[in-house]
Order: C-alpha cells, then sequence, then structure tokens
C-alpha cells in the first residue's frame, strides 16, 4: 500500500487520470467485444439448430444414426417424404436412402469390345480372327459355341437397411449376380435358341436366374424388368445371315405349298359339291319329267288308240311348223321329172377363224 | 458481472465436456465393426454393435475401425484345366466381409487391398484345384441338372472359407460365383470355325427339308382333291342310280302302248334337234311338203 502510494507521489495527478482513462476505455472495448461474441454464439447456437432440419424427397427414404446406430426400430426406422430433424453431427447422422426410385445396372461381360459411341455412329473396330479374352466378353453356349449377349436389368430397393448397410456397393452386387446369371442361362441354351428361335425364354431364364440369386444373397431388392440382348460373334455375321435367310426361304416355301394346298381343297371340295348337285338336280330333272310324260302318255293313248295314224300326222305336223321356223337353212329338193335323185354336194370347212382382239393393231 | 461470470463458467463447462467427450469417446457407425487397442494390444473383443463408447485417449487407447459391410472382389482372370482337358479362362466374384476384426487386423494391417490380395491367392489354389475335376459338360450343358454352376461355386467358397479360417484371416466369404467363363484366344477361332460348318450344314437342312415339306403339302393337297372328288363322282353315281330307281317305277306305264311311248320320244327328239343351227334338206314326201305334190289340180286330187 505504501508502495502504491509512493507510486502515486512519484507520477503526476494527469498521467493517474490519462491511465484510468485508458483503462476504462480497454474495459468498454472488452465489454463491446464480449458482446459481440455473446452474439456471435448465439447466432451459432441458432445455426447449429436450424442445421438439423433435413427434407426427405418423394422418391426417397431417409435413416437417422444416433452415434452411429439407427433411430427407431424396424419400420419405424425410415423416414418418409418431408421436413424432419435431428441432431447435427457429430450427435446424429442422416443417411438418404434412393428406395422408390427404378435403378439399373447393365452387364456387358459377354459384350465384344466396343463403346457406346462407336456403337451409336455404327463405327465399331472391326472384328478380328479371333476373341481376345482380355478385351471382348462373350458367353459360352450349351453347343459348345459362342454368342454375345448383354443384359439391363431394372430393380428397386424393397430392404433399405440391408442394401445399404450391408453392402460396399450394391448396385455392384446386382451387377455381379447379372453376370453369373447371364453366364449360368446361356449355359443352358443352344447357340440358334440365344439369338434367334427362343429369345424371350432365354431373357425370362436369365431374369428367373438373377432372382434367385437376389434371394440367396439378400441383395434386399426386387427386379422390375430384365432385357437381353444377344448376336452372334461378328466373326460369323454372314453365315448366321445366310442361314436366317435360308429359314425364310423355307418358310415362304412351306407358305406357298399351303397356299396351294388351300387352294386344292377349296377347288376340290367345291367341285365336289357341283358334281352332287349337278346329280341331284339331274335326278330331280329325270325323274319329274318321267313322271310328267308318263302321265302325258296317260292322258293321250285313249285318243292315240282311237286314230293313232291322224294323231301322229297332227303331232308330227303340228312340231314341225314352228321348228322349221327356227331352222336357219331350209332345202327343199323335189324329185326330179325323170325320178333320179338330185346330187347335193356339202363342203364342210372348218370354223372361220376369228378376228384377233386386243390393242396391237 | 456475476452474471457475466457465471455464463462464462457454462460456456467454459461445455467446452471442456465437449473436449472430454471427444477425448474419451467414440462412435461406432451401423456399418463399421471397431477394435480398441491399449498400448496396441486389442483391449477386448472387437465391437460390433452401432453407437458410443468409452475410450481411455491416446496413447492408451487408440481405435481402429473397419467398414462391416460386404465388399465387392473380382479376381483375375485365370486359365484353369478342366478334368477334360479343355482350357477354361474364368473369373470369379466374391462376396466378402470382416468376420473379426481382431484376427483381421494383425493380418491386414487393416488394408482391405491387403485382405483382397490374400483372398486372390487363395481362390487362385482352390478354384484350379475344384475346375480341374470338372469336365467342361459341367460348365455347359443344355441338360440343367447336368450343370455343376452351384456345385463348383459352393466348393470353391467353401474351400477357400476353411482355408481363410485355419489362417484366422478374420474373414468371411458370403457368396461366390462365376463371373466369366472364357476360352483362350486361339481356341475361339477354331470355335468360329466349328460354328461355321454347323451353319453351313443348317442351311442345307432348312433348303432340302423345306422343300421337301413343300412336296409332301402338294402331294397331300392333290391326293385329297382328288380323294374329295372321286367320293363326289361316286355320290353322284349313287344319286343318279336312285333316279333310275326311281324312274324304273314309272316305266310299266309306258308298257300298255310301246308304239305311242316311241312316237313321243322321237317326237321330242326331233324337236329338240331342230334349232337355229340345222340345215333341213326335205323333199315332197315329207310332210307338210307332200302338199306340194299331192294338192289336188283341176278338180283332180292326186
Amino acid at each position: 500500500m505504501n508502495g502504491h502510494e509512493h507510486h502515486d507521489h512519484d507520477h503526476p495527478p494527469d498521467a493517474a487520470e490519462t491511465r484510468d482513462a485508458g483503462s476504462q476505455a480497454l474495459a468498454e472495448a472488452l465489454s463491446s467485444s464480449f458482446t459481440i461474441v455473446k452474439i456471435v454464439m448465439g447466432l451459432m447456437v441458432i445455426a447449429f439448430a436450424c442445421s438439423g432440419f433435413f427434407q426427405v424427397g418423394p422418391q426417397e427414404k431417409a435413416v437417422i444414426l444416433q452415434f452411429g446406430k439407427p433411430v427407431g426400430v424396424g419400420e419405424k426406422m425410415l423416414l418418409g417424404p418431408g421436413l424432419h430433424w435431428s441432431f447435427p453431427y457429430p450427435i446424429d447422422e442422416v443417411v438418404r436412402i434412393p428406395i422408390t426410385e427404378i435403378q439399373t445396372v447393365t452387364s456387358d461381360n459377354g459384350w465384344y469390345f466396343t463403346t457406346p459411341e462407336q456403337e451409336l455412329s455404327g463405327e465399331e473396330l472391326p472384328a478380328g480372327p479371333s476373341l481376345n479374352p482380355a478385351i471382348d466378353g462373350y458367353a459360352l453356349t450349351a453347343d459348345h459355341s459362342i454368342v454375345h449377349t448383354r443384359a439391363t436389368l431394372s430393380y428397386h430397393i424393397t430392404d433399405p437397411i440391408q442394401y445399404i448397410f450391408n453392402f460396399v456397393s450394391a448396385s455392384n452386387a446386382v451387377q455381379n449376380v447379372l453376370d453369373n446369371a447371364l453366364l449360368f442361362s446361356a449355359a443352358q441354351f443352344g447357340a440358334d435358341d440365344i439369338i434367334i428361335n427362343d429369345i424371350t425364354r432365354f431373357q425370362e431364364a436369365v431374369q428367373q436366374h438373377a432372382e434367385d440369386l437376389v434371394e440367396q444373397d439378400n441383395l434386399g431388392i426386387a427386379i422390375d424388368q430384365c432385357t437381353v440382348q444377344s448376336t452372334p460373334p461378328r466373326q460369323l455375321s454372314d453365315i448366321f445371315a445366310a442361314v436366317t435367310e435360308a429359314r425364310q426361304k423355307r418358310a415362304e416355301a412351306l407358305n406357298e405349298a399351303h397356299n396351294y394346298e388351300n387352294r386344292m381343297t377349296n377347288n376340290a371340295t367345291a367341285t365336289a359339291e357341283n358334281l352332287i348337285n349337278l346329280a341331284q338336280s339331274s335326278k330331280f330333272n329325270y325323274v319329274t319329267n318321267l313322271v310328267a310324260e308318263a302321265k302325258r302318255f296317260s292322258d293321250i293313248l285313249p285318243y292315240y288308240q282311237t286314230n293313232s295314224s291322224l294323231y301322229m300326222q297332227q303331232t308330227f305336223v303340228r312340231m314341225l311348223g314352228p321348228a322349221l321356223t327356227n331352222v336357219q337353212d331350209k332345202w327343199y329338193v323335189p324329185v326330179r321329172a325323170d325320178g333320179e335323185p338330185y346330187q347335193l354336194r356339202l363342203q364342210l370347212n372348218r370354223e372361220p377363224p376369228q378376228p384377233k382382239t386386243g390393242a396391237t393393231p | 458481472m456475476k452474471k457475466r461470470n457465471i455464463l462464462n463458467a457454462i460456456v467454459g463447462a461445455a467446452l471442456v465436456v465437449i473436449f472430454v467427450l471427444l477425448l474419451f469417446t467414440f462412435q461406432v457407425r451401423q456399418s463399421e465393426v471397431a477394435l480398441v487397442l491399449t498400448f496396441g494390444k486389442p483391449a477386448a473383443a472387437p465391437i460390433t454393435q452401432p453407437g458410443l463408447y468409452f475410450k481411455w485417449p491416446w496413447p492408451i487407447q487408440h481405435v481402429y475401425r473397419f467398414d462391416s459391410r460386404i465388399q465387392n472382389f473380382e479376381d483375375k482372370f485365370r486359365q484353369t484345366l478342366t478334368a477334360d482337358n479343355n482350357n477354361l479362362i474364368l473369373t470369379v466374384y466374391v462376396g466378402w466381409k470382416i468376420s473379426d476384426a481382431a484376427l483381421f487386423y494383425p493380418k491386414f494391417v487393416g488394408s482391405v487391398p491387403a485382405a483382397q490380395d490374400a483372398l486372390e491367392k487363395i481362390l487362385a489354389t482352390d478354384q484350379s484345384s475344384v475346375v480341374g475335376k470338372h469336365a467342361l459338360s459341367d460348365f455347359v450343358n443344355s441338360d440343367p441338372k447336368q450343370l455343376k454352376f452351384d456345385e463348383m461355386e459352393k466348393t470353391i467358397q467353401d474351400a477357400a472359407q476353411a482355408t481363410l479360417n485355419s489362417d484366422n484371416y478374420g474373414i468371411e466369404l458370403e457368396f461366390l460365383g462365376f463371373k466369366k467363363i472364357e476360352l483362350p484366344e486361339s481356341v475361339t477361332q477354331s470355335v468360329f470355325e466349328r460354328m461355321k460348318g454347323e451353319r453351313q450344314k443348317l442351311i442345307s437342312a432348312e433348303e432340302n427339308e423345306g422343300a421337301k415339306e413343300a412336296a409332301i403339302i402338294r402331294s397331300d393337297a392333290d391326293r385329297t382333291a382328288a380323294e374329295t372328288i372321286a367320293n363326289a363322282n361316286a355320290s353322284a353315281l349313287h344319286i343318279q342310280g336312285e333316279g333310275d330307281a326311281e324312274a324304273a317305277k314309272v316305266l310299266p306305264i309306258f308298257e300298255e302302248d310301246p308304239g305311242l311311248a316311241n312316237y313321243l320320244l322321237r317326237l321330242d327328239a326331233l324337236r329338240q334337234s331342230l334349232n337355229q343351227q340345222t340345215t333341213l334338206i326335205l323333199d315332197e314326201r315329207t310332210p307338210p311338203f307332200d302338199l306340194f305334190t299331192s294338192m289336188p289340180t283341176n278338180g283332180r286330187t292326186q
């Protein structure tokens, strides 16, 4: 205290006032700085709290991991679309899962080396005499042949926990499944069945095997669709085209033969019907006419028996009159005075040639 | 001033708590397994359940986290000889995961690539061993029952798992499958030649069989048509016979006077024959032209 007093005595009074003013200014500056810090901290706390809000999209589900552990059990673990809140990291962590979105994987393990650009432009590299296993993919078939085949699988996630938390890359696992399904299915089918004859059944076999593997490996997905494209090795394109052409020709030949068969059958049936109808008609006419003639005979008989000569002359001349009217040429040859018959010479010709008809003059 | 001190104390305490928590706790995520080492040695069994855990700060304890999810591993191309001496180039894929971090860590220092290198070596041996016991027909066969895909995959997986277990790698194989089955490049060319020959035979068969089937269809059609018409002719004859039988019942009527019957028939026949195309040559003996000579002249009748 004495020192302090001594100190006070050592300095002039205006110096002490200056020091107090400085301390006061420093105190005020610190106070205002502290206020700013408090405001900043308050804002940070608010920002920290607000950063916990998150939105889940319509095609998503979300899982909150609290200290790494999922919050909730079973279905309650999954948060649906909407606005949600969680503690910010590192307390909580939000994992989004595209659950309803259709996802696709493509297996081109069995396809020859090409790029999408080359395929689109049609400028693929020409095929060599053989296939290099390092770059060219293909599948071996049941008849020990080679085909190129690739598939695209569409799927959606059915078990998000399994799909996200049990696989480092579930989509890679799905692709491996598809690769295996293509190999397995191709191994049971002949090359021609895969490429031409049984395309649908092959595609179904690929999808079925992929579904079996998905279930066996517990991937937590459901397959929606599987499309498969297959083609013969490019080295054999010409010969496969020739097979297709031969098959088409065979089909055409069979079609023509079936057309002929139909035409012949229909014609024969029509002819047969005609023959039978004619026979029926002929029979009917014959019998009906005969019955009519019998009746006519019975009606005439009494008159005829009365004077047969008169009847015959009358009916003959009555018939001859109208008949002679219709006859084109009638030659009356009287008996010569000397009683000898006249000689008539008849020259028989062919039918006169018909004038040609048509555009050519 | 007192109030400010309390606030400062709270903020300070909060910071201390956060610092202590960061120092003394650690999280294990849902997809992780953690191994706590005390002075470099495993302190306890690996932590497989997610949550918040206590630890002593470094350098007393250190926490290693591993991904407990299934890893995909695709093996390299490997040429293998089958039991019937066919060379196949095979690739397999494997789904594996860390089953025991306490074993896994010292073997690979937590390195997944190092683990996959080891896995590759194990698979090389087991794959060759298993494939060597199977014929090519076990890989490709039109009879699905003869295919041994599943059996071979399972055997390779079991053999590799047994090796992993015996060597205490702390790895579990979840699944294994073939990813590629191909032939050596030189063999593909001979396969193409064979396929080409088969297709040429097929083309020839298509052409010949097509012609044969078409000829059979045509001749069948001809035969069927002929049979149909023959049957129709027979039916027509039968109908005609029926007509004749019915007519026979009427004919006795004409027996009453055959002369009249024949006269009427002849008269009808003559009427029908005298059409416009007919040239008729007559003399005066034919009525009515006999009138030319029999007409009475000068009061006398000839």
